[in-house]
């Protein structure tokens, strides 16, 4: 049994929308998953299957070995999830959006009491609890949801773009706040995110979702192996289709070698940066910006996402 | 950080829920806070039903010598108020489900583990106590104004269970109308429509005989009516003229009987249908 395990998830939304194209995968007690994509490619619709305020169209999935289907109340007891959007009582105090979580959950009076005066602290919420949440900055309101969702000491949390729309400083404090997650209490978490640094920091395992199908699952590690050690990254000036197969027939671009608008990129593998840059000046590709570095998850997710391209050239 | 490259199978331990009184306690709880919150979504609905029981009614006595039944006018609207506030009060706790599916923590309620039809009934236990507050409010300002009641025992059982079924039913189509609505400015159009219209036709303001005879014939359908009869039969019409309007009949008892399964009726057949909708259209 694992903590998550999703088998062929479908939606198909009224009108004919494919949100999720039937997506396998498992998640470990204790694993920090990470589900990558862009805006649209699938993921909240995903988390939403999972926590059972979406109704899949085919497949199944199980938290903790409950069917989310079959199971639903058992699914969502051992599950906790901060939404994408602010989803609280504004009009209320932080503490009671906290006690409303432990008490629908069914933590004891005395357990949730503990359990929330340590989450108030670890999370620097103390000065803010009694205020409503209405006065709450978007930082400090992702913080208490955060709080809220830990009170009941779930065995699966579910965050869905949690750092969407703060600003660098507070994503940053926040993202040092979820890292503090992984040593605590053996939970499991699945995050989602387009901030694809995000996953490289917080993940073990990451899944790219792209168009309703997961298109890699792997280690953060693993997944940037493919791309070798060193990429070539340039502008072109003309068309980046002709200059990527220019360079693919001369076998100094693979495959994985991608074009995204007027920027080509190249995982060098076993080829010298010397070599590619003879070849551009070779063949008169008339290249600017041109420069080496370490391949990064964004190229990663470039390079399974951007099909479109990749396949014309 | 260390990858784990591969899932690891493991045995996790037996999930905790809430007992389920403590789950729709915490549920009421939740909604009684929010609405304690804006005092307006209390005031408001109380408004317009007393300046009709403490003005309109009196200024109509004295402008049409009242009803010709021995039955005292000011104490005969000032119970039709109560076919007004009631309506008026649900309105508002629908809408405040419609404010919490877009700003509020309805989300959070789906994923929590407790069955879905419970978030209903919390909000309807609310609507309840809110109601019956208002509805003492407004017989109390009537009788201060003049108003005869006649309160007995008997009288207070028969009130209570007309005004606790006719709340149940308008708060059915309120949570209803919420989870077909999608917008607040279209829910609050339809206000018009589903607390004015049947208070006009029901016999709030005038007994429904007074009316064209196809008026008269729609009235006997409306929940309203038979909530208004029974309320008056309880307070203000010992002889269930109200009643015998609907029914016809020469035992009063059985009438009210009969008008309280009509409320009993609407009522539950509206909180089931709220439930099935709320449950179907709070998920995708």
């Amino acid at each position: 049994m694992y903590a998550i395990e999703a088998e062929g998830l479908c939606k198909t939304y009224p009108g004919g929308v494919e949100a999720v194209k039937g997506i396998d995968f498992e998640v470990s007690e204790g694993e920090v998953f990470g589900l990558l994509g862009p805006n649209g490619a699938g993921k909240s619709t995903t988390v939403g299957m999972l926590t059972t305020t979406i109704v899949p169209t085919a497949g199944s999935a199980r938290l903790a070995g409950h069917d989310v289907a079959r199971s639903p109340l058992l699914a969502r007891s051992v599950s906790s999830v901060v939404f994408q959007e602010a989803v609280v009582d504004r009009s209320l105090s932080g503490r009671a959006n906290l006690e409303l979580h432990t008490r629908l959950w069914g933590v004891s009076p005395q357990r949730a009491k503990r359990r929330t005066d340590e989450l108030i602290e670890t999370l620097g919420l103390s000065e803010l609890t009694d205020r409503p949440v209405a006065s709450y900055s978007g930082g400090e309101r992702r913080r208490l949801e955060i709080a809220r969702a830990l009170t009941s000491e779930p065995q699966v949390l579910f965050l869905d773009e949690p750092t969407v729309g703060l600003d660098p400083r507070i994503r940053h404090e926040l993202l040092d706040v979820i890292a503090g997650l992984r040593a605590r209490d053996e939970l499991t978490i699945l995050v989602t995110t387009h901030y694809l640094d995000e996953a490289q920091r917080l993940c073990d395992r990451v899944a790219i979702i792209h168009e309703g199908s997961l298109v890699a699952l792997d280690s953060p590690t693993a997944l940037l192996a493919k791309l070798g050690r060193e990429i070539l990254e340039f502008r072109v000036d003309g068309s980046p289709e002709r200059a990527l197969q220019t360079l693919r027939q001369r076998r100094i671009a693979g495959a994985d070698a991608f074009a995204i608008g007027a920027r080509i990129t190249v995982p060098l593998h076993h080829h010298a940066v010397t070599d590619a840059l003879a070849a551009i000046e070779a063949e008169h590709l008339r290249a600017s910006e041109i420069a080496t570095r370490v391949p990064n998850l964004d190229d990663v997710y470039l390079q399974l996402t951007g099909g479109a391209l990749r396949d014309a050239a | 950080m260390s990858a784990i490259a591969e899932p690891v199978p493991v045995t996790l331990p037996t999930p905790r829920r809430a007992r389920p009184a403590s789950a729709l306690a915490t549920l009421a709880r939740r909604r009684a806070a929010l609405t304690a919150s804006n005092p307006r979504q209390i005031l408001v609905p109380l408004i317009g039903p007393a300046l009709l029981a403490l003005v309109v009614a009196p200024a109509l006595k004295v402008a049409t010598g009242g009803l010709h039944s021995g039955i005292d006018y000011e104490s005969f609207v000032g119970v039709g108020a109560v076919g007004l506030v009631v309506p008026l009060t649900c309105i508002f706790a629908g809408l405040s489900v419609i404010v919490d599916r877009h700003s509020g923590a309805q989300r959070e309620l789906l994923a929590a583990p407790v069955p879905r039809s419970y978030l209903v009934v919390g909000n309807l236990a609310v609507a309840l106590v809110l109601s019956a507050l208002q509805v003492g409010v407004l017989i109390g300002l009537s009788a201060l104004r003049g108003g005869v009641f006649h309160i007995s025992a008997h009288g207070v059982a028969w009130f209570a269970g007309a005004v606790l079924l006719f709340t149940v039913f308008m708060y059915g189509v309120a949570e209803t109308l919420a989870s077909r609505i999608s917008k607040e400015e279209e829910y609050v159009g339809a206000v018009p429509a589903i607390a004015i219209l049947p208070f006009f036709l029901a016999g709030a303001l005038f007994p429904i005989s007074a009316m064209p005879g196809a008026l008269t014939t729609i009235a006997k359908f409306l929940p309203l009516t038979h909530a208004l009869a029974l309320m008056r039969y309880a307070f203000v019409d010992p002889s269930g003229r109200g009643l015998h309007d609907i029914w016809g009949m020469s035992n009063v008892t059985a009438e009210a009987w009969l008008s309280l399964a009509v409320v009993a009726l609407f009522a539950a057949a509206l909180t089931a249908l709220s439930i099935r909708m709320f449950s179907r259209s709070a998920v995708h």
